[in-house]
């Protein structure tokens, strides 16, 4: 372990390991990298990515939804709040991360704040969407057959609004991922940061091309098992 | 077609559940070896460190050394890596946030304390930027052997072609571009310094961000770029450090700034003492090959630190 | 926890302000830059993907592909992208377009796709029966009445790669990003970064309205004659 130089007096050098030569020749694909820095690079951007993107879609959906419950019922909230969540998602993402850090600091609830702001624009636009979309035929239908209003709310027209909400939480969901990528220009977390310290290192290769392909392959996933979700929910219609 | 509906929507099933099952056995597998770490369990007395260290490779390094060491004593270590250049941490040390971070002395003495005349040895740079230090509730504990400086760094061929080996030769060129870090406009220590010292007057500064400069001197898009001389590219002949003839770049070994308050409580004596160990075992040749190791030959930054500290008995 | 967050006063964003004052010049070559950049892509995107759409949307074909673009599309990181052919191509202006094109694309074709694809057959029948050509009847027929849609991909697009182009100054690009970038050069400080993400915010948002304006007539002029 510490066959090495010994400088007098000095300290003991060891040997550190020599890379290979695909790594040393910037290779895309160098196997020998990814077994070792797998565990400790790969895997816990993966996780943290994950994580990140769970809790910004899950904070948006529950605020989404007060807020378009709101909307749908009063007019005078929906046109000046969809402006403005139209506005912030217009933003692009560098700028907004940078303008929240005054604000709320260098940390996760900066990068929090900023992308439950997207999932808020997409998922307010499809859940009021879909609620309009309910067609009024359907509602009348119930109230003749004695529901009341929060019957009709839960049993007729959540049911029927479903699809937009799904679809839109599926467009939320992947976006969420691939924007989640910028946050580490913030706070060194998430799938973009061994893609900057591949970028740091010489464009080392295979770093930036297994953690774009690591986002890629979870924003598909993402979106194909809410793809199955909006199939479950719609049986009826065809899937688009 | 119904028959053909179901066969593309089995196909869909397939595919989706297939990544799915691809994502969860990468997130499961490989044991979570996780970057962050948090407190040790022993030592209830020893204060929490919280260890910041600044955006590049040989600052996460130092701070693993440093961290790494601690831990083993039994302080409970937090790190903080990533907080952008010395003026933003030095910002985060003051108002409490961290309390430990690598510093070189020469940045304490010449950028952050603007000392009026620059100092004329390591040692003088040393003590002036301890002085600044302590009239801030803060200390600076024992230098490194090793001192990192800003370069000048050309292309060989370039450097040869247009005949320089030092930076007064610049003033030859009647022009140049330069790549530094954005904070290096108004360091004395950089840009301020190559003009006012040196009084080259037609630099067009190029900043740097992600991309290394070693990047940008291959790809010709700058005449010359910051290299650090502890850089492992320093030591390939295809890159050249102009001589720094006015000294501009002062003298840079590194020492933790750390808060005074740490040292007089209880376990500072051992925190001292922790730190000093590691200082004296960084020379100069130690840390270029531990950049290298991290740089050249992609090893982690913390398997780089563990191997060195268990190397000297730190660890 | 949070680093920086003492500095926050009002103050920062009036001192962004004066910022903006005494640099104007600074932001306006480098918003310059960032349009460059950004319009650059997004016309060559405009160049590939609107015919490729309109023409997939005439002949029925190709729905999976206008889709899997759209999917694709919005599973790519921009970051991850952009380092993607930097590594592969080197750094330059030329190879960042490169990533901002494929970006652009996806969202151009898919609407355009949907546009013409969505256009009412009566419309199309009867200007067949009336003897145009398939050539006629796209730019005659299909187009304007798809026009809304497309502008909205177009405006979708437009937001997209100007927020990239952002990004693109962390990988050698020039623009507004490098003033984002640079908290610690003390000329430029918080109230630069806030300046140039207002800016940057601006012209999206810009750009945006224009669309939306645009998209807006075209729909109008669109709405049945009675």
């Amino acid at each position: 372990m510490t066959r090495g130089w010994h400088v007098a007096g000095g300290p003991v050098i060891p040997s550190f390991g020599r890379s290979s030569a695909c790594e040393r020749s910037n290779g895309w694909f160098c196997t020998d990298w990814l077994q070792h820095h797998w565990g400790d690079t790969l895997q816990p951007a993966l996780v943290q990515h994950i994580e990140l993107t769970l809790i910004a879609v899950g904070i948006g959906f529950a605020i989404a939804s007060g807020l378009a419950l709101v909307g749908f019922r009063w007019q005078l909230f929906d046109a000046p709040f969809g402006a403005f969540s139209d506005f912030l998602y217009t933003i692009p993402s560098l700028a907004l991360f940078q303008l929240l850090v005054p604000i709320t600091g260098i940390g996760v609830p900066t990068v929090e704040v900023a992308l439950v702001s997207y999932t808020l624009f997409i998922l307010y636009r499809n859940m009021i969407a879909g609620l309009k979309s309910v067609p009024e035929e359907a509602i009348e239908v119930a109230r003749g057959m004695g529901f009341t209003r929060l019957q009709t709310f839960v049993k007729v027209e959540l049911p029927l609004a479903a699809p937009a909400v799904i679809a839109g939480l599926r467009i939320a969901t992947v976006s969420t991922i691939s924007i989640a990528t910028v946050a580490a220009f913030i706070i060194p977390q998430g799938l973009g940061e061994p893609i900057f310290t591949g970028i740091q290192q010489n464009l080392f290769r295979t770093e930036i091309l297994a953690a774009g392909m690591l986002a890629v392959l979870l924003g598909l996933t993402a979106d194909g098992l809410l793809a199955l979700l909006q199939r479950v929910v719609t049986p009826w219609s065809r899937i688009r | 077609m119904v028959r053909k509906h179901t066969r593309r929507a089995a196909k869909a099933a397939f595919a989706v559940s297939l990544g799915v099952a691809l994502l969860i056995g990468l997130v499961a597998c490989g044991g979570g070896k996780k970057k962050t770490t948090t407190s040790t369990p022993a030592g209830g007395n020893n204060p929490k460190i919280v260890l910041g260290s600044k955006n590049f490779s040989e600052e996460t390094l130092l701070g693993q050394l440093y961290g790494q060491a601690l831990k083993v004593k039994g302080f409970p270590v937090t790190y903080k890596p990533s907080i952008g250049s010395s003026e933003l941490i030095d910002t985060a040390i003051t108002s409490g946030k961290i309390n430990v971070y690598p510093e070189y002395t020469g940045i304490i003495a010449l950028d952050l304390a603007k000392v009026k005349n620059a100092p004329k040895s390591a040692a003088a740079t040393y003590q002036a930027a301890k002085k600044f230090e302590e009239t801030r509730g803060l200390t600076l504990l024992d230098p490194t052997p090793f001192a990192d400086t800003d370069t000048f760094t050309m292309l060989t061929s370039t450097a040869q072609k247009d005949g320089v080996t030092k930076m007064s030769d610049l003033s030859k060129l009647p022009s140049f571009s330069y790549a530094g870090y954005p904070e290096c406009q108004t360091r004395i220590t950089c840009i301020l310094g190559m003009k006012q010292i040196y009084g080259l007057k037609h630099i067009k500064f190029v900043q740097l961000g992600t991309i290394s400069v070693y990047t940008l001197l291959d790809e010709h898009k700058v005449d010359g770029g910051d290299g650090f001389s502890t850089d492992p590219q320093q030591l390939q002949s295809k890159y050249t450090a102009l001589v720094d003839d006015k000294h501009i770049f002062g003298f840079q070994n590194v020492a933790p700034v750390v808060k005074q308050s740490l040292l007089s409580g209880p376990g500072g004596a051992l925190l001292k003492q922790t730190l000093n160990d590691v200082s004296a075992k960084l020379t100069l040749k130690a840390m270029q090959q531990m950049n290298k190791a991290v740089v050249i030959d992609k090893q982690s930054v913390a398997s780089v630190a563990k191997t060195f500290l268990q190397a000297n008995g730190l660890a | 926890m949070s680093v920086l967050a003492d500095n926050f006063t009002p103050s920062t964003f009036v001192d962004a302000f004066r910022f903006m004052g005494d640099n104007f010049s600074l932001l306006l070559t480098k918003a310059g830059e960032t349009s460059e950049l950004a319009f650059a892509a997004l016309g060559v995107a405009l160049l590939v993907a609107l015919p490729l759409g309109l023409w997939l949307g005439h002949k029925h074909r190709g729905l999976f592909i206008a889709l899997g673009t759209s999917t694709l599309g919005r599973a790519l990181p921009s970051i991850a992208l952009i380092a993607f052919f930097i590594a592969l191509l080197g750094v330059g202006f030329w190879n960042i377009l490169v990533a901002l094109v494929v970006l652009g694309v996806p969202p151009i074709l898919a609407n355009a796709y949907f546009a013409i694809d969505g256009v009412d057959r009566d419309a199309v029948d009867a200007a067949r029966g009336l003897g145009m050509s398939e050539r006629q009847i796209v730019l005659r027929v299909e187009l304007p009445l798809g026009l809304p849609l497309i502008l909205a991909g177009v405006r979708i697009a437009a937001v997209f790669v100007i927020a990239t182009a952002t990004i693109a100054s962390v990988a050698g690009g020039n623009g507004l990003g490098d003033i984002i970038v640079s908290q610690s050069d003390r000329n430029v400080g918080l109230p630069g970064v806030l300046a140039a993400a207002l800016w940057v915010s601006a012209m999206a948002l810009l750009t945006a309205l224009v669309l939306a304006l645009a998209q807006r007539a075209a729909s109008r002029r669109m709405s049945p004659r009675t």
